[in-house]
């Protein structure tokens, strides 16, 4: 505190003249009765009118609600009606007493500044930590969203492996007896009934098939199967299959194949089935005059497919939803479960190949599939029978003795069992040359016996069939020891040219 | 009792929305920029009191603090009710709140106190549960209150009146 007794007069008297100026300083004399006696300063700075001050002596009055004006009283930056900032001082002097009024702007305007930018920082944090606490609770409910879905997920892949296993396994059954039955009759006399018979169960198969391919979803991942087809024999079955057909409803149906390639083409032939049935079921559906014509041409490695018909044909802003699921309202008249092009699309497209549509309404409807072969498997002597001693572990009895005729029929010796712990046994005690084993097994699952005989030493080949045909169940299979990995319904052909493969790479 | 005027001071901590209910109160006014206050705003508004004459309250807006100090309690002494004021979106304001209530208590014994949760406008940030305010509303007088939408402001001063004047 400075000592202004100890100043030069001139230096104390310019002094007390700044800070009187600078504080804006108002002096108000009261009696006890808050009548103004007196008042001295800058009474405009501080909103007061000296003719009529009234009013904002009231304003200062309510200051003192509630307090003895008796005693002195200091209220800091007190915010007037003008809304300037003041530091009021009450100076009690007997009965009377006086108000006296600095400006406090400045070191308001600094303080508040300071407080300001302290005080939201407090709520910015605040704001910020409530803001993670609701992305925390974001991504605790995403987790929690992504678990309920791969639940789901998996009890849906879980239904689509039973039922593929539940379709599958009576097929096997069905088409294997079907062959034996087939081969029981003199060359080329088939018969009509196991003809439509045989019509019928790939029918249904290719049913199923539609069913399942959809099941198993865009990620499935459908395995292919290249194996040499028959184009003729297509060709006859689809003849078979649809001529019935177009000839009640007073349709043409023909059927071409072109051949400028001297090769055998190679294709997943349940896939190609089902693409060309389903072209053909959608053809015949929608077409009420006139007719319906599959042409197939193999040339260059490639296999041509055009299915057209003059049908009623589909309207351009209808042609990208054909091949959505469940589209059946693209095509007016329409009474399928939509399914079947969406599939085809897929098909072709895990087949490498090109899907085109012209169509015009009333006119009809050309798909046109460029589809590129499967390169061919090793040479194996087809014909040659081949030796040794094959152990089958299936506990499906028909299955197990469909396999025991079919390697039989090869040459091999057969030894069927039906557990893997006795299989296991059996393997170690007597290695066979080639191991065939079910996936779905009693006692133990197929891969788990096919690793602990890997584990313990087993080093023959290893044939896995598995009525499950997503690329994970084949994954696991050949990631525990197997060598391939064939699924149900059993292509006989394909397991028998499987089976030479194996035994000659051996 | 005193036909007034009534010295009433509002407490609570920054950024809880005294001003805004002052301005709510006395002028019917909102704004939703924050502006601190530094010192104390004084306002003052007539109200009517049924079956009796009017009264003045004179309005004390106290720098918001989550604690008395020297200066808060210099600006308390006179003051015949203070009205509490808490934020409802910040859960730590409340205990404020309470704390200075309390710490008022021991400057102030005979003040008529009444607690007012703002911000109810933003009751879907609300961090402050119902069964609180239930627990709270055993021992004084609650009120859920909005400055911005008005809601429960003259309620919460006309239950400060009311309580000056049994």
């Amino acid at each position: 505190m400075i000592d202004a007794d100890a100043l030069p007069p001139f230096v104390r008297e310019r002094l007390r003249a700044l800070l009187l100026e600078r504080s804006h300083a108002l002096v108000l004399g009261f009696d006890p009765d808050w009548t103004l006696r007196e008042i001295h300063g800058d009474a405009a700075f501080h909103g007061i009118d000296t003719d009529a001050p009234a009013a904002r002596i009231a304003a200062l009055q309510d200051l003192f609600v509630g307090i003895d004006v008796g005693d002195d009283q200091e209220i800091p930056f007190v915010e007037l009606a003008n809304g300037r900032s003041v530091h009021v001082y009450l100076l009690a002097d007997g009965e009377s007493f006086h108000l006296l009024l600095l400006d406090a702007d400045e070191a308001r305007a600094t303080q508040r500044s300071q407080q300001q930018l302290a005080n939201e920082a407090v709520l910015a944090g605040h704001a910020k930590s409530k803001a993670i606490d609701a992305l925390r609770n974001i991504r605790n409910e995403l987790e929690r969203q992504r678990a309920r879905l791969e639940e789901a997920n998996a009890l849906k892949n879980a239904f689509i492996a039973t039922m593929s296993h539940e379709f599958r396994t009576p097929l096997t059954s069905a088409f294997g007896h079907l062959r034996l039955l087939e081969q029981q009759l003199p060359p080329g006399e088939s018969g009509d009934a196991l003809q439509a018979v045989r019509r019928s169960l790939t029918y249904l198969f290719a049913l199923a098939e539609n069913l399942l391919e959809y099941g198993r979803g865009e990620a499935g991942g459908g395995l292919l199967y290249p194996t040499d087809i028959d184009l003729d024999a297509l060709l006859a079955d689809c003849e078979a299959m649809f001529c019935p057909l177009a000839v009640a409803k007073n349709l043409v149906f023909r059927a071409t194949l072109e051949r400028s390639d001297a090769t055998t083409p190679r294709f997943d032939e349940v896939k190609l089935r089902q693409i060309v049935i389903n072209l053909l079921s959608n053809a015949m559906r929608y077409t009420h005059s006139g007719e319906v014509v599959l042409a197939l041409r193999w040339a260059d490695a490639r296999l041509h497919v055009e299915v057209s018909d003059t049908g009623i044909g589909i309207a351009p802003e209808f042609q990208a939803r054909v091949f959505h699921p469940f589209n059946s309202g693209a095509q007016s008249g329409s009474r399928g479960a939509g399914l079947g092009l969406s599939i085809v699309r897929r098909l072709v497209e895990q087949m490498q190949g090109t899907l085109a549509l012209q169509s015009e309404l009333g006119v009809g409807t050309r798909f046109t599939l460029d589809l590129p072969g499967a390169a061919a498997s090793p040479s194996t002597n087809d014909a040659a029978p081949v030796h040794g001693r094959v152990l089958v572990v299936e506990d499906d009895v028909d299955v197990s003795r469909l396999l025991e005729v079919a390697f039989e029929g090869i040459g091999l010796d057969v030894r069927v069992v039906g557990e893997a712990a006795a299989a296991i046994e059996v393997a170690l005690a007597e290695p066979p040359r080639l191991l065939v084993f079910d996936m779905h097994l009693p006692d133990l699952s197929g891969c788990e016996a096919v690793f602990r005989l890997r584990a313990q030493g087993y080093r023959g080949a290893i044939l896995m069939l598995s009525a499950n045909a997503s690329a994970d169940a084949r994954d696991a299979a050949l990631r525990a020891g197997a060598d391939r990995y064939l699924t149900k319904p059993i292509d006989f052909a394909k397991l028998e040219a499987v089976a030479r493969e194996l035994l000659a790479r051996e | 009792m005193s036909a007034g005027p009534f010295k009433v001071c509002m407490l609570g901590d920054f950024g809880v929305g005294k001003t805004s209910l002052v301005s709510r109160f006395v002028r019917s006014t909102f704004s939703d920029k924050y502006m601190t206050t530094v010192g104390v705003k004084v306002d003052s508004k007539e109200v009517a009191r049924p079956g009796r004459d009017p009264t003045k309250l004179v309005l004390w807006d106290i720098a918001g603090r989550n604690a008395i100090d020297s200066v808060s309690a210099n600006y308390l002494r006179g003051a015949s009710a203070l009205l509490i004021v808490a934020d409802g979106t910040r859960e730590a304001s409340l205990a404020a709140a309470l704390n200075l209530l309390m710490q008022a208590r021991g400057l102030l014994p005979n003040a008529f106190a009444v607690l007012a949760i703002n911000k109810f406008d933003l009751l879907d940030r609300w961090e402050i549960a119902p069964p609180t305010l239930t627990q709270l509303r055993r021992a004084m007088t609650v009120f859920e209150t909005s400055a911005a939408a008005g809601s429960g402001v003259e309620e919460a001063f006309a239950a400060i009146v009311a309580g000056l004047d049994p």
